[in-house]
């Protein structure tokens, strides 16, 4: 039979804040375990919650980029559970009242673009990480009461190549924003696929599983795609899908049952009495959108203005380190086109041979940049052109290095021709082997006037202008 | 005895410390009003170093749910028998910057639930004027070791009446400031939205001097106030010319007991004499019936949620078991008295999906119809005022009540009042009925605290208890 998928999205984004949601406990990725701490985190007896301000800003300009309704007065709920990595025994969240609602974001499919709802945004507190080993558990509360902000799409999903399109979507607009790390690998980005199918046509929603544990964007789709596949079969065999939650298996790439959900828990969420309602004044909301950063559609439209082809544009807006970079190469040049293809091939490459990341960059933007230029104006050849950048790799300005080096290429034609007459009085055999068809003659003399400017000429103009010279002689 | 201001006078700190803590152990095979004492040694060491305050090198007592750092820390519950914690309640660094000196923690109802003060792990806490009787609760310790003339000052906390009914049965001042005057930080909750922090003293000086150094925006209670914090001692005056006062007649009507009836009508008349203008105001007998079952279900149904964190995982008691699970059910299981246990299946009840609108959710509305009620009747009167509690404190096996009488639900719970509005309420000797002191109850609005100070010294050159102290016998 054939089957509509519908999908919806939940992802836990980790916010970079310098401290915790509720407590002044420092938020480090890697510190040693139980070292970002106190009494807030650790769930002591007496221990208040205090809402981080930077962590609402930071929420404020996420609803923003999402495209969302922003509620200007926040409050907070307790979510109630026993489990040892919530030291509390509840969670603080925003289950009645999220900051952000009715949003949207558009993702490219093959069907062109598509519009993703977004239904709301919410702020809360992350829980401790478990170490579960065969004697016992090990918990470390360091990651207990770090911001997150929870986005859960609209069941607008249709297939896994959109649920992909959508994370990644996410995934660059919060990396854009500068609210997260976004490491899916790292879990500072966590994501919880709904997914159901039901019959062509039909209105009702099918029984849905949740799939956990995805931690990188192509698995997502793997795993959206397994699933369809699974709940297809079962479907078309008369059976009846589960509501459980399953996990992604790396390793046989499909998805694994990780518990049945009977009947639903009862969370007994209720508002936090220890946080009065905190109104957001108006200019404070304005004053935090009008310092975001440019979100990647803005970037995708400049650079298509540029003139820039697709396929630079895509990597680059993708690539929003290697885009920065980029836009610091073209404040000191006009030639956006090829200072795309150096940074996007050379400047890569270079610190891939080095070792290096892209924030460890050595090069000088505005050195690229007059490489860039330097290239254009056919002042040096792009032989000269791969040695100079080993040198603005160094640090150095390509223009001193090239001088110092009489690296200086010869595009003055009558200089040239001059060297090429030359050549052409002292290479007679070759005026003759022209004559009779023989092209390998050009070869040659290109290569005897290089050895005469000693390395300097332009090969392109010297090519032509040989070609032309030649037909006046033998004319 | 001997109010702060002349404690501090008689003897120096050293001695008068030492004499307190002496006093503290020898009542406590008759009061058992302590849980720890505290070696005072590291606090007397660093009394030069602080200011001159009213406090300087005072004697003080903190109920046990006063985080302590250091200091084991019980709040009379058996699953916090073991806890030391690592960081001080606001207040604490507060008291120790202006100079008091903690000598013991005192016992209370387990974890602040309840108002006999017989629930405490330690067992209960007997009264200094009659030791057959109890002490009242939740702060019954503190208020048992301020009557017994211990110490001048003792922190107690007040969520339905903890500090202001303790105060009636053991005939001292018992204040309960406005919500947010003094941070919560660091108190081991029982319902945030109804705590507050409280004290005893035996005079209205002290009590006014105690908020002083007391009160203050801390950023590490949200909902603590930066209004700024007068001088209260300054401008305590105890001329009543032109003071309105509502006498709350629901409360008069309830009340069976002739005696009590006579010693605040007496009161009510010493006002009037000294300038007051007192009428009898009535509040919708409805609501304050509805008073104790409101207050009941959000006080259980926070404190359910408040006291989660007491699993025995990563502090307390902790129970032996296979699975983690196992651990926190039978840490909890063993760790909380029956009382506890009947209070947070109440609170889980009340908050479960199908129940929290009919049950929490309607008593928040109650509340709200309550504090409705209570500041219209208020609009024209600066203080309320009621018999703290229908009775002298009761003997220590009396179950004889019937909770659902008026005489009880109207007579011992108004004063939650004080917790539903957050108005300031503070309750202060009115009289001795055999031997057996009464107080009386006053409220006024929030953030003027300083008309229950003025009021406490008016009442204290009526009545002539102040700074009255129990023989313990």
């Amino acid at each position: 039979m054939n089957y509509e998928v519908i999908i919806g999205i939940e992802i836990h984004c980790e916010l970079k804040t310098k401290t915790k949601m509720f407590s002044g406990a420092p938020v480090l990725f890697g510190a040693p375990a139980n070292t970002c701490v106190n009494e807030i985190d650790l769930g002591h007896p007496g221990a208040m919650p205090c809402v981080n301000r930077q962590a609402v800003a930071m929420a404020v300009q996420a609803c923003t980029a999402l495209n969302m309704e922003i509620d200007p007065l926040v409050r907070f709920d307790r979510k109630n559970y026993y489990y040892s990595d919530l030291p509390k025994g509840f969670q603080i969240t925003q289950q009645f009242h999220p900051i952000g609602r009715n949003g949207h974001i558009e993702i490219e499919t093959e069907e062109g673009t598509k519009t993703i709802r977004i239904e709301r945004l919410h702020m809360e507190e992350d829980t401790a990480k478990q170490f579960h080993y065969d004697v016992g558990t090990l918990i470390d509360f360091n990651r207990a009461g770090t911001p997150l902000v929870e986005i859960v799409s609209c069941p607008d999903i249709r297939s896994g190549k959109e649920a992909m399109a959508y994370v990644e979507k996410l995934r660059t607009t919060l990396y854009y924003l500068g609210v997260s790390d976004v490491k899916m690998e790292e879990g500072s980005m966590r994501c919880d696929v709904n997914i159901s199918l039901r019959p062509q046509g039909s209105s009702e929603f099918g029984v849905k599983t949740e799939i956990k544990n995805l931690n990188s964007i192509s698995n997502v789709q793997k795993a959206v795609e397994y699933e369809i596949e699974r709940q297809s079969q079962i479907l078309d065999q008369g059976d009846q899908v589960i509501q459980e939650t399953r996990r992604f298996d790396e390793a046989t790439r499909t998805t694994v049952s990780m518990r049945k959900k009977e009947g639903a828990v009862d969370y007994k969420y209720f508002p936090e009495p220890n946080i009065f309602p905190i109104r957001l004044d108006e200019a404070w909301i304005r004053s935090l959108q009008q310092a975001m950063p440019e979100m990647p559609e803005v970037r995708q439209k400049r650079y298509q203005t540029l003139g820039l082809p697709d396929s630079d544009v895509r990597l680059l807006v993708a690539n929003k380190d290697l885009a920065d970079i980029y836009d610091q190469v073209i404040q000191h040049t006009d030639n956006a086109r090829i200072a795309a293809n150096w940074v996007i091939v050379e400047l890569t490459a270079a610190l891939t041979k080095r070792n290096l990341k892209l924030s460890e960059n050595p090069a000088r933007p505005q050195d690229v940049a007059s490489l860039v230029d330097m290239i254009v104006a056919g002042d040096i050849s792009g032989k000269q052109a791969k040695v100079l950048f080993e040198e603005v790799m160094e640090g150095h300005d390509p223009k001193q290095v090239a001088e110092q080096k009489g690296m200086k290429q010869l595009s003055d034609s009558s200089a040239l021709l001059e060297l090429i007459n030359q050549v052409l009085d002292e290479q007679p055999q070759s005026i003759t082997d022209y004559k009779n068809g023989k092209d390998r003659a050009v070869g040659f003399l290109v290569g005897q006037v290089m050895k005469k400017s000693r390395g300097q000429a332009n090969p392109a103009m010297t090519n032509q202008l040989i070609v032309q010279e030649l037909k006046k002689r033998i004319g | 005895m001997a109010t702060m201001n002349e404690l501090r006078a008689s003897m120096p700190a050293r001695q008068r410390v030492e004499e307190a803590l002496n006093k503290a152990k020898a009542l406590q095979p008759l009061l058992n009003a302590v849980v720890t004492f505290v070696d005072p040694q590291s606090q007397l060491d660093q009394l030069a170093d602080k200011p001159e305050t009213s406090m300087h090198g005072v004697p003080v007592v903190l109920k046990d749910n006063v985080c302590t750092r250091g200091i084991r820390t019980t709040a009379s519950s058996k699953i916090l028998d073991n806890y030391v914690p690592f960081y001080n309640a606001h207040i604490v660094d507060k008291l120790q910057q202006a100079g008091a000196i903690v000598i013991a923690k005192a016992s209370m109802d387990e974890l602040a639930m309840g108002g006999t003060n017989l629930t405490a792990a330690s067992g209960p806490v007997y009264n200094p004027y009659d030791r057959s009787r109890m002490a009242g609760g939740s702060s019954g310790g503190s208020a048992a070791l301020v009557a017994a003339g211990v110490v001048p000052f003792a922190i107690g906390s007040d969520t339905g009446d903890s500090v202001r009914k303790p105060a009636s049965f053991c005939g001292v001042l018992g204040m309960k400031p406005t919500y947010g005057r003094i941070s919560r930080y660091g108190i081991i909750p029982y319902s945030s939205s109804l705590d507050h922090v409280g004290y005893f003293t035996r005079s209205a000086l002290d009590a006014a001097q105690a908020l002083k150094i007391l009160a203050g925006r801390d950023d590490r209670d949200m909902t603590s106030s930066d209004r700024e914090v007068p001088d209260y001692a300054a401008a305590l005056n105890s001329d009543l010319r032109g003071r309105r006062v509502a006498v709350l007649g629901n409360v008069m009507e309830a009340i069976d007991n002739p005696q009590v009836k006579a010693l605040f009508e007496q009161s009510v008349e010493a006002l009037k004499q000294r300038g007051a203008e007192v009428r009898v105001i009535y509040l919708n007998e409805d609501l304050m019936k509805a008073i104790l079952p409101a207050y009941y279900l959000i006080a259980n149904c926070e404190a359910t949620a408040n006291h989660s964190n007491l699993d025995g995982i990563r502090f307390g008691v902790q129970q032996p078991g296979d699975s983690m699970e196992e651990v926190m059910i039978r840490s909890r299981t063993e760790g909380f008295g029956s009382l506890i246990r009947k209070r947070f299946v109440i609170g889980s009840y009340g908050l479960f999906v199908e129940n929290q609108e009919k049950l929490f959710r309607q008593a928040q509305r109650v509340r709200r119809l309550i504090v409705e009620d209570v500041t219209r009747a208020m609009q024209d009167f600066d203080i309320l005022i009621a018999p703290a509690s229908g009775d002298v404190a009761p003997k220590l096996d009396d179950d004889s009540r019937d909770q659902l009488s008026d005489g009880v639900l109207i007579a011992e719970n108004h004063m939650i009042i004080g917790n539903f509005t957050g108005w300031p309420s503070c309750t202060v000797p009115m009289g001795m009925i055999d031997g057996l002191p009464v107080g009386l109850n006053m409220t006024s609005h929030a953030w003027d605290e300083q008309s229950l100070f003025d009021f406490a010294a008016a009442m204290e050159e009526i009545t002539g208890l102040r700074d009255a102290v129990a023989e313990v016998k």
